[in-house]
């Protein structure tokens, strides 16, 4: 009797180690880190066999590792959730995106998404004005940031450090009413750039700066707290990222990968985007609290292939213009 | 005449051959990630005009870039030095009251991050200043804060380093004879006399040490460059390297790797600078070490305390405060009052699941851990450097400081460039490992540990290895009898310093960490990054007082270790 | 019997000679002094000794054991010397007792046995009360008795001792001197000493070296050096007087005053030769040699005159009272020693 009971524990033990075989899906993302942990946790909930093992950084630093990487011959991730087309668009570029195109895309608007399927935006992060509550003008358009009456009171994320900064110059730039010389104007009302989101948002927050250029989800998040801080989509438009997801050419294993693809893409993930405070890809879903109506925001088209080409140029154009000392 | 044949006399072999093993560990240590980067930034030099190297040498900017590292850099050393020796020689050479104290709370505003005491100095005079509010001086929105300029940062680079050009003189100060004070006051010399003409000559070795230190710290310090340079588009080295990281394409590795070049020539012409400078005032000071010194202040006593007072509020008392109040709001920018105060953050902080807890165990165990192994390893090295002094060893020594300068970001990339692959032989591969990370801290903060022990190895008259000799000890045993115990004090000094350094950096982990393995620079930078700037003040205000709580700590277990042990008990 | 043999020992840095074919015996059990100004070479051939310094060339051995040649060298911890340094070179990280135990300890003298040596020893030096006290609070002229009790701790067969009253004041002096007689005495070790004080080097050795720019210049027992130095550079340095000029026979050595005062006329026939006449031996009269008080000195017991003779040459001598300047008066000429040409 017990040799039997020692062979069917055995043979369950077998079973269940087989059964707990969980593959591994190494992602890189550029969301923050609680928002990570949520993404991650909420898609193992869902694909109990798969284990993720995840890096989150600034996308400055997650390219940077990957280059590194990359050079060196060692082994990459198998998914990437990272802030921006313009990004993707380089890496597609030099050949390290593998194309899918997931059956979620469907519901998107196709502006979202890489017509190819190698790279789908999650999200909508916009970047508006956003300002300190003891401001002496509540702005409503780019244009207001021009006034004397703000004259050396704004700051701006800089496209040095900052890949949302870089689309929004280059959305701007496209932009017929307000062009490069915007960013010129802007300059000669004394704007000061800063390293990036979070360098604005502690500028305006702490007092030193009243007007600031800025991804929404940031300052209507802490304004849900308390901070004396109020954002606006202004009148001409807003740039957007789209945070896309993209699976790596070399990855080990891409059937985690697409199958993660497809969770971000899916109701259920589009669901969890709207619970951390960000506009869902997905038109169908509601905003999240504290932001106007989806048809109110009016959004700056960009095309991420020529912003690419004119990365470096731009970047120079700005690093002229805020002046070197 | 020096006693180069001390060397030759070694019976001991298996103890010379652990020497050579010493040796060739540092040279990997230090060599390697430099090699490796030579190799990234020479690997297109076929390419001519077009290859990184020669793109970012014809480059404006560039030369823009490292006139201004040297400029801000300069500047803050000589506020460093300022600072450093002034608290130095007040604490060490005069009667100035609860002198454990000052020392003590000296060394902790190296603990707070340098964005930190930016911030909240830049807050102090900015409009939503509670101070200057309630004295009505505060500046309306659109006046420029006078911190955004050169000078701004090298302040602030001057304050950060300070300590480390104080703890490099304290220990020689200790080591001060009296004997040499004492005649020149018999012979009628004012406190200031004695102060510039004997005590200032005979410390010159380890205000070199000190100003080398502050400098290449300043060089490659981040935070505080950012945080006020960029806004005014002022460049320094580091920044402009990491503006180079954003570039797309392949190349920007490569490029980065020719910036970092010149900062590691820069780094090299800094320290044989400052080894030929301690060569020519590096006196064999008889091994005695002075009883301590005590000139009466008179009535000058109760200005420099309240001077020091206020020094040590502005460089850590107002930041400590700022850090606090900010993380008991809900958010930056809400008032803190008894309506809105909350302790949510840290609810956070303490929270056994959070990635906080983990960040906080990873980098104890790794500052710790290195700051132990590199005691070890620099006390035989400090030996070999001094004793030996050949010039393939100098050469050796200039190259510790290398991975010291390197931005941190570069020498991380570096690491990943050697390590991404598994070792050769061993196949292991440590990427994504807390190893990884700890070799990028033994390379870089080696220099760290050394410069104090190798300080004190050139002071040690070599009579006290002699007289051992002919008392009829070995190789060996002068080493550890003798030679150990005589450079504890400045070993132990050095390993601390490693360790409060380590705990809180961050450039290196940032891009070297991975799942489960961050540490606590990367935690607070990624929290303050995304806006969450309450819960990264309540991890900093946390790893104060943790590091508080150490050094407490070691206060109370002095007497079971060496004397000179701990910086800030006499 | 384990003397100490020195065989064309020679010491070069670089191109730089510093120790030049020196050969000597030091025979077992005396007290030696390596004499001369600074530079000479003495402090470097007292480390080639102890083994601190490697020899360029020659050879040195300890009885018939060879220590060193320039094939071989044995350590200085295996020769089994002592040494007291100058500076002291006492261990601060130790106390006093701990400091004079290392010997032992290196030894393997353990517990008892090893403190009453120590105890024995701190007594000797009379600092038995000092045992737990660290270095810093000794004065010098402890240190430097701690330094010594340590040497001799272990029973050296040489003890060497480089300068070692050199930082101390002058009745220390005179006290250390006697306590090195004493274990000397007491110890029966060969004590090499290093000193440029001609007067330590008198009182205390029983034979002296005397080195200049790295050569051995003389070697012997101190009244022989003081009466019969072998050239110039030997009698100035050792002790006052002054070198004459004078016309005498080139085969005697040792003058007298006829000889001297004869050489003064203009009859002799014979070259001029240095001669060394010493003060004590010059004595003021009411007749003999015609000479001018230049300067007269007090020194306590006496005065120090300095005179010039008729002929330009200057003259040295004692005078029990005060003498004017410019004075004239006689001088008589006792003895004079005549030195090899240079």
């Amino acid at each position: 009797m017990s040799k039997k009971n020692a062979l069917a524990a055995l043979l369950l033990t077998i079973m269940s180690a087989s059964a707990a075989a969980k593959s591994t899906l190494n992602l890189y993302t550029s969301q923050l880190n609680d928002d990570a942990q949520m993404t991650v946790n909420a898609f193992e909930k869902a694909h109990p066999d798969i284990d993720v093992k995840w890096i989150r950084d600034g996308t400055t630093k997650l390219t940077a590792r990957l280059q590194a990487e990359l050079a060196a011959g060692a082994a990459t991730p198998d998914v990437l959730l990272l802030a921006d087309s313009v990004t993707m668009e380089s890496l597609k570029n030099q050949n390290l995106l593998t194309p899918y195109k997931s059956p979620q895309t469907a519901r998107f608007d196709s502006a979202l998404y890489d017509k190819d399927g190698y790279y789908s935006g999650t999200k909508l992060i916009t970047t508006g004005i956003a300002y300190h509550s003891k401001a002496p003008v509540k702005p409503e358009s780019w244009n207001d940031l021009l006034k004397p009456e703000v004259k050396n009171m704004t700051t701006l994320p800089s496209p040095l450090y900052s890949g949302a900064a870089q689309i929004h110059q280059a959305a701007l730039m496209n932009d017929p009413q307000l062009g490069w010389a915007y960013y010129e104007k802007l300059k000669e009302n004394g704007a000061m750039p800063q390293s990036g989101n979070g360098a604005v948002m502690t500028a305006i927050a702490s007092g030193s700066k009243a007007y600031g250029v800025l991804v929404d989800y940031m300052a209507i998040r802490e304004k849900a707290k308390g901070a004396p801080i109020e954002f606006v989509f202004p009148k001409e438009g807003v740039s957007v990222v789209t945070e896309p997801v993209a699976i790596m050419s070399n990855s080990k294993n891409p059937e985690a990968a697409k199958a993660f693809v497809d969770f971000v893409l899916s109701p259920a993930g589009q669901q969890l985007v709207l619970e951390q405070g960000f506009l869902p890809a997905d038109a169908s879903l509601p905003v999240p609290q504290g932001f106007p109506p989806r048809d109110s925001i009016k959004l700056m088209p960009l095309d991420a292939a020529k912003a690419l080409a004119d990365t470096e140029a731009n970047k120079k154009r700005f690093s002229d213009l805020f002046g070197d000392r | 005449m020096t006693s180069m044949t001390m060397h030759q006399n070694a019976s001991n072999h298996s103890m010379k051959g652990l020497l050579w093993l010493l040796l060739c560990l540092v040279a990997l240590l230090s060599l390697l990630p430099s090699l490796r980067l030579l190799f990234s930034a020479l690997v297109d030099w076929r390419q001519g005009a077009d290859s990184s190297l020669w793109r970012v040498l014809n480059n404006r900017a560039t030369w823009v870039a490292l006139y201004h590292s040297v400029y801000t850099s300069g500047l803050g050393t000589l506020i460093s030095l300022l600072l450093g020796s002034l608290f130095a020689f007040c604490l060490a050479l005069t009667n100035i009251r609860m002198k454990q104290i000052w020392v003590f709370l000296f060394m902790l505003p190296m603990m707070i991050p340098p964005q930190v005491t930016a911030l909240s100095w830049l807050q102090l005079f900015g409009s939503n200043s509670i101070l200057l509010n309630s004295i009505g001086l505060a500046p309306e929105f659109g006046r420029v804060n006078p911190l955004y300029s050169p000078e701004g940062i090298a302040l602030l680079l001057g304050i950060q380093h300070a300590p480390l050009v104080f703890l490099a003189l304290r220990t020689q100060l200790q080591c001060l004879p009296k004997e040499h004070i004492e005649a020149a006051r018999l012979n009628g010399a004012s406190l200031w006399q004695v102060f510039s003409h004997i005590v200032l000559p005979l410390c010159r070795t380890a205000l070199w040490g000190g100003a080398t230190i502050a400098f290449v710290s300043a060089l490659g310090n981040f935070g505080i460059p950012a945080m006020l340079g960029i806004p005014i588009s002022y460049y320094v080295l580091p920044i402009y390297i990491y503006q180079a990281l954003s570039s797309f394409g392949p190349s920007m590795i490569n490029e980065v790797a020719a910036l970092s070049v010149l900062m590691g020539i820069l780094a090299i012409a800094i320290v044989t600078l400052q080894a030929r400078m301690q060569r020519r005032y590096a006196l064999p000071l008889i091994g005695m070490a002075g009883r301590s010194l005590g000139f009466t202040l008179g009535k000058w006593r109760l200005g420099i305390e309240v001077m020091m007072g206020l020094v040590l509020f502005a460089i850590l008392v107002a930041p400590l405060l700022a850090l606090i109040a900010t993380s008991l709001v809900p958010t930056m920018g809400v008032p803190l009052n008894s309506d809105t105060i909350t302790f949510a953050a840290w609810r956070g902080v303490f929270d056994v699941q959070s990635s906080t807890w983990r960040a906080l165990t990873n980098s104890m165990v790794l500052s710790v851990s290195a700051a132990m192994v590199l005691l070890i390893l620099s006390l035989p090295l400090a030996w070999l450097l001094v004793r030996y002094s050949s010039r393939p060893l100098r050469w050796l020594h200039s190259m510790i400081d290398i991975p010291y300068t390197l931005p941190g970001v570069v020498l991380a990339i570096a690491c990943i460039l050697l390590f991404s692959r598994p070792l050769p032989i061993l196949e292991i591969s440590l990427s994504g490992t807390l190893t990884i990370i700890f070799i990028a801290y033994l390379a870089r903060f080696l220099t760290v540990c050394l410069k104090p022990v190798h300080s004190s190895m050139m002071q040690l008259d070599p009579a006290m290895e002699e007289a051992a000799s002919l008392a009829g000890a070995n190789f060996s045993q002068r080493l550890i009898d003798i030679v150990l115990p005589l450079l504890a004090p400045a070993a132990f000094a050095g390993a601390l310093l490693v360790f409060l350094t380590a705990v809180n950096e961050l450039t290196v982990s940032a891009l070297l960490w991975s799942a489960g393995k961050e540490t606590l620079g990367v935690v607070i930078f990624s929290l303050d990054e995304s806006g969450n700037k309450v819960l990264a003040s309540a991890i900093s205000v946390f790893v104060v007082a943790l590091v508080a709580m150490v050094m407490l700590l070691l206060s109370a277990l002095s007497k079971y270790l060496p004397k000179g042990v701990i910086p800030w008990q006499s | 019997m384990a003397e100490l043999k020195l065989e064309q020992l020679s010491k070069a840095f670089g191109d730089q000679t510093v120790v030049r074919d020196i050969n000597l015996t030091i025979p077992q059990g005396a007290f030696t002094a390596l004499l001369g100004p600074s530079g000479c070479g003495k402090t470097t051939t007292l480390r080639i000794l102890a083994g601190l310094e490697q020899l360029s060339g020659g050879r040195l051995l300890l009885g018939d054991k060879l220590l060193a040649d320039k094939m071989t060298h044995t350590p200085p911890e295996l020769r089994d010397m002592g040494m007291v340094f100058q500076s002291y070179a006492l261990w601060p990280h130790m106390t006093v007792a701990e400091n004079i135990g290392y010997p032992l300890k290196l030894r393997k003298v353990k517990g008892a046995a090893r403190q009453k040596q120590v105890m024995d020893a701190l007594d000797l030096v009379e600092l038995g009360a000092y045992a737990d006290r660290s270095p810093q609070e000794l004065s010098g002229g402890q240190r430097q008795r701690v330094a010594l009790a340590r040497c001799l701790v272990s029973e050296p067969k040489v003890v060497l001792l480089d300068e070692p009253l050199a930082n101390l004041d002058r009745h220390l002096r005179a006290t250390m001197e006697q306590t090195f007689r004493d274990f000397h005495r007491r110890t029966g070790a060969t004590f090499v000493y290093v000193t440029h004080d001609q007067a330590e080097a008198m009182a205390l050795a029983s034979h002296i070296a005397v080195m200049h720019k790295g050569e051995l210049m003389q070697w012997g027992a101190p009244r022989d050096l003081y009466l019969r130095p072998q050239n110039a550079w030997v009698a100035s340095f050792i002790g006052k007087g002054s070198i004459l000029s004078l016309a005498i026979a080139a085969d005697i050595q040792h003058l007298d005053n006829q000889i001297l005062h004869g050489s003064f006329s203009h009859q002799t026939p014979y070259a001029m030769q240095p001669v060394l006449v010493r003060p004590e031996h010059v004595q003021v009269a009411d007749t003999g040699l015609s000479a001018r008080v230049e300067s007269c000195i007090y020194q306590g017991e006496r005065y120090l005159v300095d005179l010039r003779l008729h002929d330009g040459q200057q003259l040295t001598a004692f005078h029990h009272s005060a003498l004017q300047q410019q004075q004239d008066i006689c001088v008589r000429l006792h003895q004079g020693w005549r030195l090899e040409a240079a």
